[in-house]
Formats: C-alpha cells, sequence, structure tokens
C-alpha cells in the first residue's frame, strides 16, 4: 500500500475577543479598548482537523494568520495544538473580506497544498464569505460545512451540514474545506508544547493593502430593547407575577 | 431599479421576495424542486436551476442570468450554500459585498443597510454604493401576490465536485413556528435529567419544549430542530419563557419576535434579562417548581 501524507494549509484569524467586549451604557457604542485579541473559536476547530489529518496519515499543516500586533501569540497557540510551521502575515486593518481573501490566496498560491481548511464563518461578522471567495481566487472546489473529513487518495469526501439535511460530497485535490462547529473539540494542549510552541520561530510577512471601499458607518450601537425589564429578586414577590403573565397567554 | 434573490430555501426566499418586491422589481433563481410554491410572491420571473446545485455550478449560472439581464442589485439569502455563492459571486464580478443585512433601503444613488456587529452586541448602520449583499432570514413576514411568475429552465453546468449521498436528518414534528407558549432551556439545566423536571411546567403552561444551541446541539439534550436562534429555529410566540439560558445574540436572534418575554436565570447580570419583559433571578430548580405549584392553584 502508498503510504499517502498530506500537505495541508489551515487559514487562522484572530478576533477581538467579543464576549469581554462592553458597550458604553449611555451611547451604546462598542469599547473595544484594551479588549484582548483571542483565536475565533472556528479557527480552533479547523486547526484541530488539520492537526487529526496529519497524526493519521501523516503530512504537515502550515498555518496562516493574516494579522497584526498580537498574531505571534496566536501562532504559538497553533503550534502548540499541532501546526508545524507557522506564517504572519502583518498589514489587517479593516474587516474587508475581499482583501483578506486576497492577501491569503496570494500566499498560499506560493505553497504547496492538497488541502486548505478554515471556519466557515466567524463569531465577529458571521459573513462566512472567506470560503467562496478564496475557493474562486484559487479556481479550486470548496467542500463546505463539513462535519468530517475522509482524505483518500485521489480525492477527499467531507459530511457537509445543509439546514435541513446533510450531503457527502467529493472533490479531487486540491481542495478548500471549511468546518463546522461539530467537527470536533478542539483539545486543550499540554502544558509541555505550550512551552516548546513559544520558543519555535514565526514567519513573519507585510502584506501592503490598500482598502478602497465605499461603505461608511453611520452608526455602531447597541440595539435598544423595548422589553419591560420587570425583574425580580424576591421570588415571593416574583412568583405571583409570573404565574398572572402566563394564565393571561394561556387564555 | 431591478434585482434578483437566490436561495435554496423556500422559506427565507419567500420573505426576501415579499421584502424586496416593494422596493423594485424583482426576479428569483431557485433550485428547479422548490419552484411549484414560488410562484405566486411577486418575482417577475422565475429561474428554475436544473440538476444538483454545489457552490461552484450555482455561482456560474447566477453568474450567467446576472450577465444578461445586468440587474441593479443582487440579494443571496444566507444559507450555508448561499454564503458560498455570495463569496465566489462577488470575487468574480470584483465587487463589494455586504454581509448578513436585515434591513435595505435605497437613499438616491445609496444604499442603507444594517446587519449586526461584534458578534451581535451592536447594530450597524452603513451606507454605500455596494449592490450585492447577503441577507438574514426573518425580514419580513411573506404575502402571497395575485401575480405568478414566469419560469424559465436553467440547466447546471457540471460541478468539480460530486454527491455521494445524502442523510436526511430526521424531519422535524415540532411547531415551535406556531406555538403559543415556549418554554426554552438553556446549559443552565445542567444535566439531560433535568428535562424531566422541566416538563411538568411545560404540561401546565400547555407549551412546546424548546432549547439552546448548547442543550440541542453539543449535548443533545434536547433534539436539534428544538433549538432556538441564529442557526436554529426563529419564534414568535405569545409567551416565551427562557430558563437557565444567557441570553447570547444569537439566542436572541431566535426569539426577538416573541410577544413576551420571561426569564429565569440565576445570574443578576444576564443578558437575557434586557430581553425579557418579566423575570426572577434566582435558582430555576426552586422557580420552576414553585411556578407549577402556583399555575395548579
Ligand atoms: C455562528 C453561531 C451561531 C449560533 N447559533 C445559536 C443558536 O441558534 N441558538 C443558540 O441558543 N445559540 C447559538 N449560538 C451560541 C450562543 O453564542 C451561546 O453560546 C448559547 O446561546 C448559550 O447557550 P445557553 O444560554 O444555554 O448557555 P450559557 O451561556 O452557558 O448560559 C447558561 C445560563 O444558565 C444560568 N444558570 C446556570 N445554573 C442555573 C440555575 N441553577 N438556575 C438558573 N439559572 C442558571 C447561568 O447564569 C447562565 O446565564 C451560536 C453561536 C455562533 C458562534
Amino acid at each position: 500500500m502508498i503510504y499517502l501524507t498530506y500537505n495541508i494549509i489551515v487559514l487562522i484569524k484572530q478576533i477581538l475577543d467579543i464576549d469581554q467586549m462592553k458597550t458604553n451604557s449611555t451611547t451604546g457604542e462598542p469599547i473595544t479598548d484594551g479588549v484582548p485579541m483571542r483565536v475565533e473559536n472556528l479557527s480552533k476547530n479547523a486547526i484541530e482537523a488539520a492537526v487529526r489529518i496529519k497524526e493519521k496519515y501523516g503530512g504537515k499543516v502550515t498555518g496562516i494568520i493574516f494579522g497584526g500586533e498580537q498574531s505571534s501569540s496566536a501562532m504559538k497557540e497553533a503550534y502548540a495544538i499541532g501546526v508545524d510551521d507557522g506564517i504572519v502575515i502583518k498589514g489587517y486593518s479593516g474587516r474587508n473580506p475581499a482583501l483578506t481573501a486576497k492577501v491569503l490566496s496570494e500566499k498560499i498560491k506560493t505553497l504547496q497544498y492538497d488541502m486548505v481548511i478554515l471556519g466557515n464563518q466567524s463569531a465577529d461578522t458571521y459573513t462566512g464569505l472567506l470560503p467562496g471567495k478564496i475557493s474562486s481566487l484559487l479556481g479550486i472546489p470548496l467542500l463546505g460545512n463539513a462535519i468530517s473529513i475522509d482524505p483518500e487518495e485521489k480525492e477527499v469526501k467531507v459530511t457537509r451540514v445543509l439546514e435541513d439535511h446533510n450531503v457527502v460530497l467529493k472533490g479531487s485535490y486540491p481542495v478548500i474545506i471549511s468546518v463546522s462547529q461539530e467537527i470536533n473539540e478542539p483539545r486543550l494542549p499540554a502544558v509541555l508544547q505550550i512551552i516548546k510552541a513559544g520558543k519555535r520561530e514565526i514567519k513573519i510577512e507585510k502584506a501592503a493593502v490598500t482598502d478602497a471601499s465605499s461603505i461608511s458607518v453611520i452608526s455602531d450601537r447597541a440595539p435598544k430593547s423595548e422589553r419591560k425589564k420587570e425583574i425580580y429578586e424576591d421570588q415571593e414577590k416574583g412568583i405571583p407575577v409570573l404565574t398572572r403573565v402566563i394564565k393571561e397567554a394561556m387564555l | 431599479m431591478r434585482g434578483i434573490v437566490f436561495s435554496d430555501k423556500t422559506e427565507t426566499l419567500v420573505q426576501a421576495l415579499t421584502f424586496f418586491r416593494q422596493k423594485m422589481e424583482v426576479d428569483a433563481a431557485v433550485p428547479a424542486e422548490n419552484t411549484q410554491p414560488l410562484q405566486e410572491y411577486g418575482a417577475k420571473r422565475l429561474y428554475a436551476l436544473q440538476g444538483t446545485g454545489f457552490s461552484d455550478n450555482v455561482s456560474e449560472a447566477i453568474l450567467g442570468i446576472i450577465e444578461r439581464e445586468k440587474y441593479d442589485f443582487i440579494f443571496i439569502m444566507s444559507t450555508a450554500l448561499g454564503r458560498e455563492v455570495a463569496g465566489i459571486i462577488s470575487d468574480r464580478l470584483g465587487k463589494e459585498i455586504i454581509a448578513e443585512v436585515f434591513d435595505f433601503n435605497l437613499d438616491n444613488s445609496k444604499v442603507r443597510t444594517k446587519r449586526f456587529a461584534w458578534g451581535g452586541k451592536t447594530v450597524t448602520e452603513e451606507e454605500s454604493d455596494c449592490r450585492i449583499f447577503t441577507v438574514m432570514p426573518g425580514m419580513t413576514e411573506a404575502s402571497r401576490t395575485s401575480e405568478k411568475s414566469e419560469v424559465v429552465q436553467v440547466k447546471l453546468n457540471d460541478s468539480k465536485i460530486s454527491l455521494v449521498q445524502s442523510i436526511p436528518k430526521s424531519s422535524s414534528t415540532v411547531d415551535l413556528e406556531h406555538a403559543n407558549i415556549i418554554v426554552s432551556v438553556g446549559r443552565g439545566i445542567g444535566k439531560k435529567e433535568s428535562i424531566d423536571l422541566v416538563m411538568p411546567f411545560v404540561r401546565a403552561v400547555k407549551g412546546e419544549l424548546a432549547g439552546s444551541r448548547p442543550v440541542c446541539l453539543d449535548y443533545q439534550w434536547l433534539s436539534e430542530d428544538r433549538q432556538v436562534g441564529l442557526s436554529g429555529r426563529k419564534v414568535k410566540p405569545k409567551l416565551y419563557i427562557a430558563i437557565g439560558i444567557s441570553g447570547q445574540i444569537q439566542h436572541i436572534a431566535g426569539m426577538r419576535g416573541s410577544k413576551t418575554v420571561i426569564a429565569i436565570n440565576k445570574d443578576k447580570s444576564a443578558p437575557i434579562f434586557e430581553e425579557a419583559d418579566f423575570g426572577i433571578v434566582g435558582d430555576l430548580f426552586q422557580i420552576v417548581p414553585a411556578l407549577v405549584k402556583a399555575l395548579q392553584q
């Protein structure tokens, strides 16, 4: 039997840790100062998926981050999970998916790969446009929303989740695969791995980008809730009110 | 002004057609098997895409239609396939796109749109010259028109991707969309067995049981067809009772249309209380049985 190994590229996104982000209580505007960055959860699923394929079949995983100042620590996190080589491209400024796709695919074109793996959406904007854009720029088939990946000799089989059913798809290498959250539970790397990862080298590059957008932001505020917000901390008082509201709704 | 709407889901397409036909003349592109129920929603032309559709050949077909018809606007409904198609089409046209809009207005030559940002914590209103958008489900209530669409058959080209197998998800018998009262449980219930503790309450209020994503998807304490939220069902009951649900925006996205909301949560600062009309801060394992008792009196 021929022993197959795979060259896998995993695209890693860093986002502001939105769970820690607050909005201004009077203006409703986001307060982004001092909010740390984190590796987007779906990127962790993508890294885990890539590393599992490598562990099972052999091969190499290259991580790419289009990011900024804190991206080296994100790459070290990726190393600790099992990424072999890391490239950080600095110059990420806005949230323009066309630009991100262009920078990433230009880099990908210089590398050898069988599979490009990335998250299907990200928790900050949910645009979900990157998989399609990159597949278009690279001219390779997109197997999207995967919950399982089975590499074979010439093709890869992927189970794809759709809204009301799942499908099993097949495509010939090279392919781009976007993963859905259910694909795996990303591992928590052992302390030893984290220490080792800290010492590894990261390739730092720089992208020269200009963002020509016609989009101007008119406002960016927390939505105002019109709810009554009658909240009881005293159960004795709350139970009768809730009982009345429920009984009214049952009529 | 003319636009085209693409969706592989009938339910969201009829909402979008209802919304956009009031702003411009619209056509629609859909998988051929979906054309039948769609002809009465105001699409002038209905392009029926024949064959098995994947991101590549569906994008190609739509690009072909766009090239011929020179639409002013392209709207793609946000589904797994739709987002991929939107990525490909916007790249091929070299046009800027705004994703996940839930409101759209024409303002002279400019477009005003709204979408959620920062994981849903804020709403961003933007003005742009954009012509392509992905559109969130639930923009408006769907309604029929008297005019019937002209159906045009379009054959899809072969794809680089092949279909090995289709796996149906067990079709849902849970009718959350029409439920009067929904009792929805979150990770706060702690374990699957706690559902048994909540059931007497569900029966007492004659409600339907639903849950947050962790409960339905990650832990499978409830079936997936009971998940409410952004990636689940969109519900608008008379009364929505959230028990042990923190109220993250992706959950709120599925229940925002509820007439009245009750929340039970032990954390006073849980965001669900911002989205509730009535609420009690406390342990659900005490409050739920107490409510059952009070309701029986
Ligand atoms: C792309 C995307 C799509 C998503 N789609 C959805 C979706 O469709 N639906 C959805 O629900 N989520 C969705 N999510 C996930 C969402 O972000 C939240 O993670 C999820 O809603 C949290 O579920 P929860 O409230 O049950 O759990 P938690 O956030 O863990 O909240 C549990 C709550 O229970 C309370 N609690 C604990 N014990 C008790 C007790 N004894 N008594 C009373 N209260 C108690 C806690 O105070 C806490 O507030 C999505 C996320 C992403 C990124």
